[in-house]
This record gives structure tokens, C-alpha cells and sequence, in this order.
């Protein structure tokens, strides 16, 4: 559907914990303003898929090109600073710092005296503070309150808070709803489509193959560590989607011999 | 009622605990030993071993906020002490302070840089550079003491290195109150602290968010062996004179103190202030042992004993405060 050169290029890419092949052979591309879900059965490697992508893995062997170049090194301040935003499945924040510490981890704002780098804590709150307005959360939640005490919802919203505050170029979203309710639910929905409208590319992780299938251009399917389908919306419906999904990468395999 | 309103206090502040056992043994101490204890020269003594036992906790403070252990600065102080008596007899005591602080650095450094590289536990690979550093301590002397004979004692920058007093109190106390002040600002005011903090509450999620982990962790490790090494200068400044057995057993007093003044073993949450009372409490106890004339026989185990009692203490206090 476009004709612009792919954001993100995955080229033949494989990944293995120890003996454990997670990542067979993944090609896929990924364009800007483009939303796509990524589905697929519990254990398929969508979240060590995009973990590659996001820099926490680096792959054992196959390319990812960003913008059109090559990804030498993976770290997550690599591809941050390249502008990629990830909502992780089960990590994010750190229970032991406040909620503003947390918003800003890795990329403090400071004020410098002295030439000595300050946070600003003015700065971190304020943003903080909105976002927890934004989403929702309970009046007596403060910026300045530990992660720990946060509910598995709240904690959620704060994740998500933070992603799109720091939009950029990408936003990965790694079953982005779950804990939340179906007001936050639906919340975040439009956020994700504010973000593709926006020209972003969003890769959207779910087991609900109907919703994402409403939400997204295109959805790839995955299974044990494999693309066993890359499809536009418009070209397969959302029944057949799970059909694909139940019966595993084996009846697609039958069926394509 | 009033207890009641203190609960949130003690929740919030892990070092809360340490200071009421401190309070309560400075009390206990002095009704109980007819000024024997409770004197300025015996006060002063006890603060200047405070100061270089609390110099080593700081250090490990910061390796324990990041999720790891360093147990090898007792041999790190010991090496700092020797390279500063050695290098103080032949050039200026501040530049033979430089260069202890440097020895202690690169050990920290060889920790980090082992546990960052090879994913070894930070515990198996400081207990072999303890044991290292500590042979190469005893190899270095040979069953001598590297010492500077009374007549060099002095100079503006030996006094300053432990060696001389301010207003009474010995220049080690200085450095302590300055690094308790710098380290503090670092940990809770700049991006450093943050990080380091998040590596040790979560390593996954600080990664996550693009702290280059390893990095936060050697530099931990880097202080911690500067620091302690600063403690050995301080210590052999002090005294004149020191052997290879300089800072035996310092590493487990300095993880003790850490532990008692709220640092959590398992990362992410220290108090500085907390485990220096927790130096202080031991310094205390160990100087009320040898002032009551407690056999040496004894002594290891009396301190075991009311490390544990004050552990204990410590725990059902803010196990108090959680309940609601
Ligand atoms: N760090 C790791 N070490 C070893 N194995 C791993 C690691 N991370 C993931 N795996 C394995 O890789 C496989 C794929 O996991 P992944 O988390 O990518 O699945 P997923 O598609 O995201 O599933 P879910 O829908 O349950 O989140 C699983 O079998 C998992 O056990
Ligand atoms: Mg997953």
C-alpha cells in the first residue's frame, strides 16, 4: 500500500536463547503513518520480536535497518534516541522510584549549576502530573508517589502516558490494554489511531484479533517464533485472521501444499 | 494517638530504626561505664573509626543500591593504606593519597568490569579479589608493617589526611561529612542517583528505559573501591603505620552497618545516613567492649550478639509501622 521505503526493515532474522530457537527467519517491513497489529498465540515471539526492534535483544543473525540504515548495535538508548517508544508487556518501571522518577528514567531533564547537572524536579512533575490527570487516575495519586503502590491498571496508564508524551517516530505498544478498564480501553485505542494519523508508526501487540483488526492496516501474524501471515485488513477479515491464529502455522503450511 | 502519627515516618525513612538504636546504646552506654565511655577523648576515637569504617559504607552502600555486593574492601582499604605509607616516605602524602585512591579505583574497577562483562554474582567475584588483594597485602609487607617514623609525621597535607585533628576531632571526620554531602546530592539529586536507584529496583526496566545498565553498576563499583581506599589512607594517616592484615574483616562490619541502616540487600533503596549511624552503632559497641575490659575472647561474639539484637529490633519497628 505504500510505495515509500519501509521505517523499519527486518531481513531474515533469527534469535536464539541458548538452544532455544525463539526467531526463525523473520522478515517484515514497517511504515511511517502505518498501524500494525501484531498477533499470534502465548510464546509465538511477538514480544522478543519487538524486543529486537526496541534494542533490549540483539539478534544472532539477520539485519534491521532503520530509516534505510543497518542497526549495528542494539541497546535501548539506541533506539530511543532514534526515536522508537516502547510499551513493554512486563517491564517499564522501577517500584522503588516515585512516578516522576520513573516518567523520566534514562532521560532526566536537569538544570545545570555550577556546570553540575540538577533534576529538575519542577519539570519532571509537571509532565508527570498531567499524564496522570489525562489518564484518569485516582485524585490522590501525586507524581512524587512510588511506582509500588500503583494498581496493575494504574501502573499501565502510566507506561502508555509516558510513550505517547515522548512520541516520536515509532510507538510499540505490547498489549498495551491489558489491566485496563474498557473506559481506558477505549482511551487508548484512539490515542494509537491520534499516533498513525499523526504519521507515526505504531506496532500494535494483542490477542484480540477483532479490535485490532478494526484498528490496524495490516496485521502479521506469528507463530512459534515465525511470520506465518502478513496481510492488509481490507484483504482478510478478521474471522479468518483467527481462524489462521487457532489452527497454528501446521493448517496454513497444509493448505498452502 | 501520637505513636501512631510517627508510623508513616518510620515507613518512609528506613534509617528511622538505626538512629533510635543509636540513641538508646549512646544512653545505655554512658549511664553504664562511669564516664569511661562517654568522654571526649573516647567520643573522638570512636568517631574517627566511624569515619573511616563509614567512608567503606558509603561505598558499599552504593554497590548494594545497585542490585550487587562488594565484599572485597576490607583488602581494598588494606591496599590503600600500604600504597599511601609506601609512596607518603618518598613523595608529598597527597600525592601518595592520589595514588591510593587510583589502586583502590582500578580494584573497583576489576570488580566492575568482572561482573559487568562476564555476569559472574558480584559476591563469588569479590570474594576472589578480597582474598587476592589481601594476599597481595600480606606478600607486599611480608610479615612487616609499612610504617613513617614519628619525626615525618606532620606537613599540612599528611595532618589533613588523617593524620592531624581540627578542633579536636581527627581530619578523617571532615572527609566523611564531605563525601555523606556530595554522595547524597549525587544520589538523590542528579540523573546518576536516579539510575543507579532504578538499576537496583528493576535492572529489566531501568534497560528498558535506556540506562546503559553496566555502565551505572562499574561506576558503583569504581566508587566503592575509591572510597574504601580513601578510608585506608585516612586510617593509615591516623596510625602511622600499617601491616597486611590492615582492614581484616572491615568488609563484614561494612555490610552489617549497611544492612542495619535500612539499605535493602537486594537493591534499589539505600539510606547513607542510615548505615553511617549503622557505622557509628558498631564503632560504639566495639569501644564499650574494650573500655568495660571485655576478654578479646569474647568480644567477637558480644558484637555478633547485639548486631543481631539490634537487627532484630530494627525489623519489629518497621514491621510495626507497616501494620496499620
Ligand atoms: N529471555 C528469554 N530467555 C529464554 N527464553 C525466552 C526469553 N524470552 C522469551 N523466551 C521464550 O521465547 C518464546 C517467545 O516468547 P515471547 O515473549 O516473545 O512470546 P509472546 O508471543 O510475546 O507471547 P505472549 O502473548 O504470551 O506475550 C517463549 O517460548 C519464551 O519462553
Ligand atoms: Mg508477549
Amino acid at each position: 500500500m505504500t510505495q515509500k521505503p519501509p521505517l523499519i526493515s527486518v531481513r531474515n532474522l533469527n534469535l536464539y536463547f541458548g538452544a532455544f530457537h525463539a526467531l526463525r527467519d523473520v522478515s517484515v517491513d514497517f511504515h511511517a503513518g502505518e498501524m500494525v497489529g501484531l498477533v499470534g498465540d502465548n510464546g509465538a515471539g511477538k514480544t522478543t520480536l519487538i524486543r529486537v526492534l526496541c534494542g533490549i535483544h540483539a539478534p544472532s543473525s539477520g539485519e534491521v535497518y532503520f530509516d534505510g540504515r543497518k542497526v549495528d548495535t542494539f541497546h535501548p538508548k539506541n533506539a530511543i534516541d532514534q526515536g522508537i517508544e516502547t510499551i513493554q508487556q512486563s517491564v517499564g518501571l522501577c517500584d522503588n522510584l516515585s512516578i516522576a522518577r520513573n516518567f523520566y528514567l534514562g532521560r532526566e531533564p536537569v538544570r545545570r549549576i555550577l556546570g553540575i547537572p540538577l533534576l529538575d524536579f519542577a519539570r519532571m512533575r509537571e509532565m508527570s502530573t498531567r499524564v496522570i490527570r489525562q489518564f484518569g487516575l485516582r485524585d490522590n495519586v501525586s507524581a512524587d508517589d512510588d511506582v509500588e503502590r500503583l494498581s496493575g491498571g494504574e501502573r499501565q496508564s502510566i507506561k502508555i502516558g509516558r510513550a505517547v508524551e515522548f512520541k516520536n517516530r515509532v510507538v510499540i505498544m505490547d498489549e498495551p490494554t491489558n489491566h485496563l478498564s474498557v473506559r481506558e480501553r477505549e482511551h487508548v485505542n484512539e490515542l494509537a489511531r491520534q499516533l498513525r494519523d499523526q504519521g507515526l508508526l505504531v506496532i500494535y501487540i494483542t490477542h484480540d484479533i477483532f479490535q485490532v483488526h478494526r484498528l490496524a492496516d495490516r496485521i502479521v501474524i506469528m507463530e512459534n517464533g515465525q511470520k506465518i501471515e502478513d496481510t492488509t485488513t481490507d484483504r482478510m477479515s478478521a474471522e479468518d485472521l483467527e481462524a489462521v491464529i487457532r489452527h497454528g502455522g501446521r493448517v496454513v503450511e497444509k493448505a498452502e501444499a | 494517638m501520637a505513636l501512631a502519627a510517627i508510623k508513616p515516618i518510620v515507613r518512609r525513612h528506613a534509617e528511622i530504626g538505626i538512629v533510635l538504636i543509636a540513641v538508646l546504646l549512646v544512653v545505655v552506654f554512658a549511664l553504664s561505664s562511669e564516664g569511661r565511655w562517654a568522654n571526649a577523648y573516647n567520643i573522638g576515637t570512636i568517631l574517627q573509626v566511624t569515619a573511616t569504617l563509614g567512608l567503606m559504607t558509603l561505598g558499599v552502600a552504593l554497590v548494594i543500591a545497585s542490585g550487587e555486593i562488594d565484599i572485597s574492601v576490607g583488602s581494598t582499604f588494606g591496599i590503600g593504606a600500604l600504597v599511601y605509607l609506601w609512596l607518603a616516605l618518598r613523595v608529598d602524602p597527597a600525592l601518595a593519597a592520589l595514588a591510593a585512591l587510583t589502586a583502590g579505583g582500578l580494584i573497583g574497577a576489576v570488580n566492575g568490569w568482572l561482573v559487568t562483562r562476564t555476569g559472574t554474582p558480584s559476591l563469588i567475584v569479590t570474594l576472589g579479589t578480597l582474598m587476592i588483594f589481601r594476599g597481595i597485602a600480606i606478600a607486599l609487607t611480608s610479615g612487616f608493617a609499612f610504617s613513617i617514623p614519628y619525626k615525618d609525621r606532620t606537613g599540612i597535607s599528611y595532618r589533613l589526611l588523617g593524620g592531624g585533628e581540627i578542633l579536636g576531632l581527627n581530619t578523617s571526620v571532615i572527609w566523611l561529612v564531605l563525601m555523606l554531602v556530595v554522595l547524597g546530592a549525587m544520589l538523590r539529586l542528579m540523573p546518576w542517583g536516579n539510575r543507579l536507584l532504578a538499576v537496583g529496583g528493576s535492572s529489566d526496566s531501568a534497560l528498558s528505559r535506556g540506562v546503559r545498565v553496566d555502565r551505572v553498576k562499574f561506576s558503583a563499583f569504581v566508587f566503592c573501591g575509591t572510597l574504601a581506599a580513601l578510608g585506608g589512607v585516612l586510617e593509615a594517616g591516623k596510625l602511622g603505620s600499617a601491616d597486611g592484615s590492615m582492614g581484616r574483616l572491615m568488609e563484614l562490619q561494612a555490610i552489617a552497618a549497611c544492612v542495619l541502616g535500612g539499605c535493602l540487600l537486594a537493591g534499589g533503596r539505600i539510606s547513607l545516613i542510615g548505615a553511617l549511624t549503622g557505622a557509628f552503632v558498631l564503632s560504639s559497641i566495639q569501644s564499650y567492649l574494650v573500655v568495660m575490659s571485655v576478654r578479646p575472647q569474647w568480644f567477637m561474639v558480644l558484637l555478633g550478639l547485639i548486631v543481631v539484637a539490634a537487627a532484630l529490633g530494627d525489623r519489629s519497628l518497621r514491621q510495626w509501622a507497616l501494620r496499620r
